[in-house]
Parts: structure tokens; C-alpha cells; sequence
């Protein structure tokens, strides 16, 4: 796995917004992969969004809005574990539109080999496609901090 | 027709009380209450899904949450209605003050492990209760 950049955090951070669907182990994926982005490959400038808090935003003193508020003036990518694209939509509906959106079906289709089953707990194919889907997250987040 | 219990964790990413939800769900869905349970995504449910949220009014309903915030039950509570019961991850280590769970989020310490154990627990004995209760 790549090891984290150390960048200097002169720019806004860019928010991830796993979906985190529980009834699919493509839900699975994202949570792990998102977790491996803010920890260990771009911790300095990636801040993770709870998708329920955001969701349910009108939880004011809870922080809800304040996690709208941040996706609002701030460049976020959702990670999506089926086409329904739940983080995308919820972005768009109430914040603004995401400024990229990745879809982890688009990834398993280039690694055929890799079948991960269990979305208890991620087999050796989950991490590994975890992994690579958090290289790619990673591609896009240094993309979008560079261009800001 | 018997009604299934869905159970809806929160899943919350930024601390591990979250993964305590979601694999206590899981745990009671697959060992403690097979076959009576189900699982959906919470954020399926908050989009709307119209089969899925047709699908939740006609059964029972627990949320779990591993905060305060409450997300998933406002959340179902928003899109569904009150939920049948709805739990706090957090209660178990109120209960249990020598069980403080790993902060690691993936893949879950040993504390958090068993705080999770005690919690599916709670959860499948409110499910025998609702199942009973439709009997």
C-alpha cells in the first residue's frame, strides 16, 4: 500500500462520504476503503463525513448540519457500493454536487478475479479490493486538492 | 404471515461505536435470530427506496445507534415512522465501565468485540419479544 503523503495543509480538506450500505458487502468495501484513505493514505487532507449524521442533518445540535454545512464549501467525493448512489444523491439534495463520485462496481469489474463474499467481516479478496479502491480514491483526492 | 424484525444500525464511521452497531446487526441476523430478522441500508431507506420503505411499514423495526445523535432513528423515524424499539451502543459500556472499547474502527478490538456481543444480546431478546408478540 502506498504510504501517506506528507503534505503540507495550506488548502481546504476534501470530504469522503462512504455509503457504508450494511446489506451489501460492496457497502463494506467503501467503509474499509474510506477508512484506509483518511488514515493512512491522505490523513492531512481528507476528513470523513458520517453519512447517517449527514443524512440526517436536521440533527442540528447534534452536528448534522454542521456536516452539510462542510460538504457545501468544501470538495467531496462519495463512495459508492451499488448504482442507488445514496452519498451522491444525498450530496447533491443537501449540500451541493459531489465533486466526484466513484462507484466501487466500476472497480470490482477490472479485478474479475477478486470475489469478495462476506460483508461481515471483509475475506482476503475484500481487503484486497479495498485496498485498491482506496489507491483510487486517493488518485482522485490528489486531483482535487491540486486543482483547488 | 409472521412479520420480520429489521434491524437498522447506523453505521457510523467516525468512532467505533458505529462498527458496534453494525456488526451487533449482523450477529443477530446471522446466529442469534436467523430467519425472524433482516437487514437494510440505512441510507436506502433515508433516499426513499419505495420498496424498501413499503417493505419496513409492513414489519417490525429496531434501529440502533452509537450515538447520541440518534441518526437512525430520526432517520427511520423521518422516513418510516417510530420504530418498535431502538437501542444505544454506547449503554453497554455505561453498564459495563471495564469494557472500554479500542477506538479502531476496522477491524474491531477485543473490548469492542465483546461490547458488541452484550449488545447483539440485548438486541435478539427485544427481537424474541416482538416475535412472540405477533404469535
Amino acid at each position: 500500500m502506498e504510504k501517506s503523503k506528507l503534505i503540507l495543509n495550506t488548502k481546504p480538506k476534501i470530504g469522503l462520504i462512504a455509503c457504508s450500505g450494511e446489506n451489501l458487502v460492496e457497502g463494506t468495501i467503501t467503509r474499509v476503503a474510506t477508512r484506509i484513505v483518511v488514515e493512512k493514505l491522505r490523513p492531512q487532507i481528507t476528513t470523513i463525513l458520517c453519512q447517517p449524521l449527514f443524512m440526517a442533518g436536521d440533527i442540528k445540535h447534534k452536528g448534522g448540519g454542521k456536516e452539510r454545512e462542510f460538504a457545501k464549501i468544501h470538495k467531496t467525493i462519495t463512495v459508492e457500493g451499488c448504482e442507488e448512489a445514496c452519498g451522491k444523491i444525498a450530496v447533491e439534495r443537501y449540500s451541493a454536487p459531489a465533486a466526484a463520485t466513484i462507484y466501487i462496481q466500476d472497480i470490482m469489474k477490472k479485478y474479475p478475479q477478486l470475489k469478495p463474499e462476506s460483508k461481515e467481516e471483509l475475506d482476503e479478496d475484500g481487503l484486497k479490493l479495498a485496498e485498491i479502491v482506496a489507491e483510487e480514491i486517493a488518485t482522485t483526492i490528489d486531483e482535487l486538492y491540486n486543482s483547488q | 404471515m409472521t412479520k420480520k424484525v429489521y434491524i437498522i444500525p447506523c453505521s457510523g464511521i467516525g468512532k467505533v461505536y458505529g462498527s458496534i452497531c453494525r456488526q451487533a446487526a449482523y450477529r443477530v441476523g446471522n446466529d442469534l435470530k436467523p430467519g425472524v430478522t433482516a437487514i437494510e441500508c440505512l441510507p436506502l431507506i433515508v433516499k426513499g427506496k419505495k420498496e424498501v420503505v413499503d417493505e419496513l411499514k409492513k414489519n417490525k423495526v429496531i434501529t440502533l445507534d452509537g450515538c447520541t445523535a440518534l441518526c437512525a432513528y430520526y432517520d427511520v423515524v423521518n422516513v418510516i415512522g417510530e420504530p418498535d424499539a431502538q437501542f444505544l451502543s454506547t449503554s453497554v459500556v455505561q453498564k459495563n465501565r471495564d469494557l472500554k472499547p479500542e477506538p479502531t474502527i476496522y477491524p474491531l478490538g477485543e473490548n469492542a468485540k465483546e461490547v458488541m456481543e452484550i449488545f447483539a444480546k440485548e438486541i435478539a431478546e427485544k427481537v424474541g419479544e416482538l416475535v412472540d408478540g405477533e404469535k
